[in-house]
């Protein structure tokens, strides 16, 4: 009996070595070998009513079919989720995953270029595949996450990235998603007030700094688009040429702006240009509803889970953010922002919930509209054939804190949910087991 | 040696109340005669005037007289001395001169500033021993403004420092320092806010401490000196301190203290440190009194106030509007009410010009006060006798009486009505004119005659306008023309009219000299012919003072709430006698677990019993909580909510002297929000820039309650540690690394032993030698005393698991248990440790690698020192957090699966326990205090709404009422908005339509 035992305890011991070396390793799935049967599972499809007792088969990377009563194919790999939901991965739509590892540590931060003018800096290509950040997102079933820099008034592209890949060649879904614009601080000037002329002149100054640069990619638009010679072609001018797409009308501009001031110039500097806006931040969206309605822009919404600007306003002012934007008729998403913590992405489409939002808008603000706005739709943000198999299973409301994330694929890839914090905790927990004998 | 104090030349008749030294002011009598002497008779009868001696005496056709800078005589019977000068005013008014008690009068900042060399204080911002006296300029600018309000004498302060220096009075005439102070070292001037760039203080508690520290080390110099002096040799000498020199009148009550504040609450603060010390003190106001004002009135304390009414807020267009606040709005309205309801309260107050953008708007806004509810005759007195009074100098200034200073001033009319000028300022019986009356005056109807070459044009002058600036109109068969150009220089008086009344196509110019009722002049035509024309004045105008702007009088729109301003309530939450929750999902978080449904009833602020169908006594309120949820108010065991001035005194590694309880801020519109979350105790706490950094406060969030009624006063008080990054980023301070942290902390409790056996041995030997020189008070070694001797508890803010079992080890060498340590993000890493210490541990749910030593942060770290038997809590350190604690501890749910009901107890119970009060606070069980909450869901689902709160059988928030106050809020707003615009608009058609400049048309 005894070595057997003792051969035992070896093999758990074994065991448990393997899972931690898996676990710390976090090795990026690799891509679909056979077709994914997920059966006797809730699904949530976002775009349509859930499904109950359902199965969805995913195969190279792709929803096959999704329904009830459903043929499956006989080599596919069956998952019975008896008691679990499934539902579309969730998107984050404002983040620095994977551009920042420890905010307090300067050479672990890579988002805010120097200088006003950076409209050619790309995101994705500064993400650190192996950042911690990233399995901790996941973990909670965050599958896309759009990356975007945040230094000088064009701040550079963002890219939309999956929060699996061995590159971020890999793991880039879509790049460039949108040009970020830092829309300057700006305040009404009064004619009695020195401090508040002064701002006023300042921020003017911006943003002419904003319109020449405008004006001078329009310059070289022009001059690239003119019959060349060889004394004709323009010299590069990697800022410009950056901005060419965005005068064309190819890449939107996404333009943080907060303040009404700044909305409305914001949004009347892109109406002049004639550029495709998306507003980011926008806490004080509730006042211009009809002119974003009207211009059919869009709003990332960065801030349910914050204190109101204002003193007199209204507790729960960003808390019913969204539901004013969604009775108003205003397209809008919801994202967490940062990095470290955008696994909480779906508890502040829950608080929105909480204060108004239908539950259904709520989800579809960290999925189908995210995706909408990225303009991936087609791709992810729903469960629908011929999207991505780009989906977590979970034992409940995925809004609700208690609810846990068990699985996540990636087109189809099943994704490693160990991050570096299940690892500590596995580890210490080590610390306080009496010894082994 | 310790009094600064010069007696010079004291008059025997009087008894002073302050010990201020005094003196005519003379003529240079040190000063060499250059030149010839000057020696004009200064003997003036003033007669036929309307003398107001002091408030509420007035004579009518009186002659003050005035001989060599005092008054000789008042009244209506006076002999005129045949060596006057007399000046008879008719219809004119005397009153007494006014007298500022805070100016800067030759001491404006920035003056007096630059290194003070000598026994010194340590720290830069006690500079007590600075005199006006010797520092003050002359600074005719100054005098002259003030005379022009009506002021004849002021105290001037150093500016600068907290501790600023001894104030001296002076007369406002133009002579030099020497000649013009009336009494030195009147009072010590302090300023709480007063920062010297990244010096000790930074922060207001740090202010507090110092100023505490400063006058307890005064209390001691003053004692230590005596003491040494009566010994006789044997004892080495207490230090030389020229700044606690000049205090020692101070806490001896010998000389007041002026405390410059920034807001009301302040107020509420320095009485605090008044009654300390028994320090007589009066303090410059804000202008926002009125919204205090019960509890500022309860102080006693004198209040020197302006009239520093604020101009209108721009409200120009909806983005300008979204910049203001309704208190803001509401100050504009109240503002000039605060004089008014100063005096109507009984506060014991004078005025002051200081706070003004230009003393020249003093009158105006002394006026709109009178209008606005301040009786006529306490204005007088706040700038008269009043004064004179806490000066101690009534004998010679504030009235108009036999013997006194001739210190007075001459108007048009009453000073505070209408338009009337202040026309001179007597100044130690010297005359200043401040208004040049015209002895002529033009405005009014002039018949006029011109003789003009081949025709004669008459017609009527109609003079409006100024005297100074008059408008000028003719009028030639009733057809008008006026005058595009009119100058007047005393009696001179040009105008360029049109021609036509002339006959020519032109421009006509007149120059005319005024005598008493008739204008001679000559004049050009526009062909340069000359001619001759006349003025006679049939109908002068009514003086342009007389009129008195009496009109109606706008009250403030709304009453007073507390807080001021948006969501503020008039009244504390009524409590009921009885209160009833039926049926709700009770979250005891006490021993009876979850009650679904259960029933809680509350009776005088405590809870009286828990269970089910319970039955209401008659008459209690009755909350129907049916598929509610119900659980102890939510306590944040780390929060910087409602505290004022900073939360870090970062500039002294070790700062156990700063206090919490001394800045809260109770009108922090983050206790509303926080309330509405369900969070209902705090403990407002320092943040972690020094590795000691004071003591905390716990507080009951009681929304619209002064500070004081929010603090929990018998919490047993605890000292914030910290460690880590935070403490060692200061370059400029040690400690720069963790084992100087270490270091630091060691250092700090093992002087606090010694200390302990400083004093131990004093009291012994003190018995035997009753000279003997006490050790000094150390308020930084008395706070870590505390801790050695278990009176307080210790909440340490950690991150790494090395700092954490260092603090461990040097609190079991000093005999102290970390009784908490703070975020502790590894913590999970050394539980077992921490177990055995007996420390417990608040922290984040999840929050990690913001930081270096925040990147083995895990949000399984609550449960897994949980698992090992540490309690814990989890705190917010934000204020937005804050208000959503319930779905923090379903957190604890989801990373280690904590039951939800024991994940419940890491926002109430755990979190009563660390704070030592988990006998009243944490639970709902009989006995208790009544802090509850009633939520639409489970608190742990982030669908629940925090729909009530209640804090001791009292409702501080409700969902309705909450929505009741955003459509008051919204009325209010547009209300104060509409009188903004229309008193602006008003005034710009005012404005245009103003004769001010006469319009240069043809």
């Amino acid at each position: 009996m005894k070595p057997k035992t003792q051969r035992m305890v070896r093999i758990v011991v074994l065991a448990i070595h393997a899972t931690a070396f898996v676990a710390s390793a976090q090795i990026p799935a690799s891509s679909q070998r056979q077709p994914i049967a997920l059966v006797n599972a809730t699904i949530h499809p976002v775009s349509g009513p859930a499904l109950e007792a359902a199965t969805l088969v995913m195969d190279q990377g792709k929803i096959v079919a999704l329904g009830t009563g459903l043929q499956i194919p006989p080599q596919a790999l069956q998952i019975d989720l008896k008691g679990k939901h499934v539902y579309p991965g969730l998107i984050e739509s404002h983040s620095l995953l994977g551009l920042t590892e420890i905010g307090g540590v300067d050479v672990t931060n890579d988002y805010a270029e120097r200088g006003d003018l950076n409209p050619s800096v790309r995101a994705e290509v500064a993400v650190n595949p192996d950042s911690e950040h990233i399995p901790v997102a996941r973990a909670n079933g965050i599958a896309l996450a759009a990356v975007a820099p945040t230094g000088g008034l064009i701040a550079g592209r963002s890219a939309l990235i999956m929060t699996d890949g061995w590159t971020w060649k890999e793991m880039t879904l879509r790049a460039p998603l949108s040009m970020m614009i830092n829309w300057p601080a700006m305040r009404m000037g009064s004619d009695d007030d020195e401090a508040s002329g002064q701002q006023r002149d300042r921020a003017r100054t911006r943003m002419d700094v904003l319109d020449k640069a405008m004006e001078d990619a329009r310059a070289y638009q022009t001059a690239l688009e003119s019959p060349r010679t060889n004394e004709r072609t323009p010299r590069t001018d990697v800022r410009w040429e950056a901005l060419v797409p965005v005068l064309r009308g190819d890449l939107p501009v996404w333009i943080r702006a907060n303040s009404l001031l700044e909305i409305e110039a914001a949004l009347s500097w892109a109406h002049r240009h004639r550029l495709r806006a998306v507003l980011v931040g926008g806490s004080d969206a509730g006042y211009c509803t009809d002119l974003l309605r009207e211009r059919g822009i869009p709003l990332v919404v960065t801030s349910v889970l914050s204190l109101p600007d204002r003193r007199d306003a209204d507790f729960d002012e960003a808390f019913t953010l969204p539901r004013r934007l969604h009775e108003a008729g205003v397209k809008f998403c919801i994202a967490a922002g940062s990095a470290s913590n955008i696994r909480n992405l779906p508890y502040h489409a829950a608080k929105a919930a909480a204060y108004g939002l239908p539950k259904d808008e709520a989800l579809k603000a960290i999925t189908l509209y995210p995706a909408q706005i990225m303009g991936v739709a087609d791709r992810v943000g729903s469960l629908e054939k011929g999207k991505d198999a780009t989906l977590i299973v979970t034992d409940g409301d995925p809004l609700e804190i208690t609810t846990r994330v068990s699985e996540l694929f990636i087109q189809g890839r099943r994704i490693d949910l160990a991050n570096k914090h299940q690892r500590l905790y596995d580890k210490y927990r080590q610390r306080y087991q009496p010894a082994l004998p | 040696m310790h009094s600064s104090i010069r007696w010079r030349t004291v008059p025997s008749i009087l008894v002073l109340l302050w010990s201020i030294s005094w003196i005519w002011p003379v003529m240079g009598q040190t000063d060499p005669v250059l030149g010839l002497h000057g020696n004009t008779p200064r003997v003036f009868a003033l007669t036929n005037a309307r003398i107001v001696t002091q408030p509420g005496a007035v004579l009518e056709g009186a002659t003050l007289l005035v001989r060599d800078g005092s008054i000789e005589q008042v009244g209506t019977g006076v002999t005129v001395p045949p060596d006057a000068v007399v000046r008879d005013l008719t219809g004119k008014t005397i009153y007494p001169g006014f007298i500022d008690l805070y100016t800067d009068y030759g001491l404006a900042a920035g003056t007096t500033d630059g290194k003070v060399n000598g026994a010194t204080h340590w720290n830069s911002c006690v500079l007590a021993q600075r005199r006006a006296s010797v520092l003050v300029a002359q600074d005719p600018p100054a005098a002259e403004d003030l005379r022009k309000a009506g002021f004849g004498a002021a105290v001037t302060f150093p500016q600068g420092g907290i501790f600023r220096g001894t104030g001296a009075l002076v007369l406002l005439d133009r002579r030099r320092p020497n000649q013009i102070i009336l009494a030195e070292d009147v009072a010590q001037a302090m300023s709480l806010w007063y920062r010297d760039g990244r010096q000790y203080p930074v922060s207001l508690m740090g202010a507090v401490a110092l100023i505490r520290q400063t006058l307890l080390d005064t209390q001691w110099y003053d004692e230590a000196w005596t003491k040494f002096r009566q010994a006789g040799p044997g004892q080495t000498a207490p230090e030389t301190n020229a700044a606690l020199a000049a205090l020692c009148p101070c806490v001896r009550k010998d000389r007041p203290v002026v405390m410059q504040v920034a807001d009301e609450l302040d107020i509420l603060r320095v009485s605090k440190i008044a009654q300390e010390f028994g320090v007589e003190m009066w303090v410059v106001g804000t202008g926002y009194e009125y919204r205090r004002l019960a509890a500022i009135k309860e102080t006693g304390l004198r209040l020197i106030v302006p009239v520093n009414f604020p101009k209108a807020p721009d409200v120009s267009c909806l983005e300008q509007e979204l910049r203001v606040s309704l208190d803001q709005l509401r100050h504009w309205d109240f503002a000039p009410e605060n004089p008014g309801r100063l005096a109507q309260s009984g506060v014991d107050f004078v005025l002051t010009t200081a706070g003004l953008r230009t003393r020249a708007e003093f009158l105006a806004k002394v006026r709109l006060a009178v209008r606005r509810g301040l009786p006529p005759e306490t204005a007088l007195a706040a700038l008269t006798t009043k004064p004179a009074e806490w000066l101690g100098l009534s004998p010679i200034l504030g009235s108009l009486q036999k013997g006194k200073l001739a210190n007075f001033v001459v108007t048009d009319g009453d000073v505070f009505a209408g338009k009337t000028r202040i026309l001179e300022t007597w100044v130690g019986g010297d005359r200043f004119v401040v208004t040049q009356e015209p002895d002529v005056n033009l405005r009014g109807q002039w018949t006029f005659v011109a003789e003009v070459p081949d025709q004669r044009v008459e017609g009527t002058l109609k003079i409006s306008g100024t005297e100074a600036r008059p408008a000028v109109t003719l009028v030639v068969e009733a057809k008008e023309t006026k005058a595009v150009k009119v100058t007047r220089q005393d009696r001179v008086l040009t105008v360029s009219l049109p021609g036509t009344a002339f006959g020519c196509a032109g421009w006509v110019r007149l120059t005319g000299i005024a005598e008493d009722k008739v204008i001679k002049g000559h004049g050009l035509l526009d062909d340069a012919r000359r001619f001759t024309w006349r003025a006679e004045s049939t109908a002068p105008a009514k003086s342009e003072t007389a009129e008195d702007a009496a009109g109606s009088v706008p009250k403030a729109e709304f009453a007073v709430v507390y807080p001021e301003g948006a969501f503020g309530r008039s009244t504390p939450p009524p409590p009921p006698e009885a209160l009833i929750i039926k049926d709700a999902t009770v979250w005891t978080c006490g021993p009876e677990g979850i009650l679904s449904p259960g029933d809680v009833l509350i009776k005088g602020g405590k809870v009286a019993q828990v269970g089910r169908n319970l039955t209401a006594p008659a008459g209690a309120v009755v909350v129907n909580a049916a598929g509610k949820h119900l659980t102890p108010g939510l306590i944040d065991a780390h929060s910087h909510v409602a505290i004022r001035g900073g939360v870090n005194e970062s500039t002294h590694a070790v700062a156990a002297e700063t206090r919490i309880e001394d800045v809260l801020d109770s009108d922090d519109i983050n206790i509303y929000r926080q309330l509405a979350g369900g969070l209902t105790t705090t403990c407002a706490i320092h943040g972690s820039a020094n590795p000691i950094g004071g003591t905390y406060a716990v507080l009951k969030l009681k929304w619209g309650a002064l500070p004081e009624e929010m603090l929990i006063r018998d919490a047993r008080p605890g000292l914030k540690l910290a460690l880590g990054e935070n403490v060692k980023r200061s370059s400029d301070r040690y400690p720069n690394t963790r084992m100087g942290t270490v270091e630091i902390m060691r250092d700090a409790f093992l002087a606090a032993k010694d200390y302990r056996r400083q004093w131990q041995t004093y009291r012994q030997q003190s018995q035997k030698n009753r000279n003997l020189i006490p050790p000094r008070t150390d308020l930084r070694l008395e706070c870590l005393l505390n801790i050695l001797d278990h009176n307080m508890l210790i909440h340490c803010h950690a991150y790494r698991q090395d700092e954490i079992n260092a603090m461990m080890e040097i609190g079991n060498e000093v005999g102290c248990t970390f009784d908490v340590f703070i975020h502790v993000l590894e913590g999970y890493k050394v539980a077992a440790e921490m177990k055995q210490h007996g420390a417990m541990a608040t922290t984040f749910s999840d929050w990690w690698a913001y930081k270096m030593e925040a990147y083995d942060a895990i949000p399984f770290n609550g449960a897994l020192m949980r698992e090992q038997g540490v309690l814990v809590s989890f705190n917010s350190d934000s204020q937005e957090l804050a208000r959503r604690m319930n779905t923090e501890a379903a957190k604890a749910v989801k990373y280690g699966g904590v039951p939800p009901e024991e994940a419940l107890k890491f926002v109430t119970w755990n979190a009563a326990r660390h704070l030592c009060l988990e006998q009243r606070l944490g639970s709902l069980e009989p006995g208790k205090e009544a802090d509850f909450v009633v939520w639409s869901h489970s608190p742990l689902s982030t669908y629940s709404i925090c729909e009530q709160t209640w804090i001791e059988g009292r409702k501080y928030f409700d969902l309705e009422e909450d929505r009741q106050l955003r459509v008051q809020v919204a009325a209010q707003r547009a209300r104060l908005i509409q009188k903004i615009l229309d008193e602006s608009h008003k005034a710009r058609k005012d404005q245009d339509t103003t004769p001010e400049k006469p319009a240069h048309s043809s």
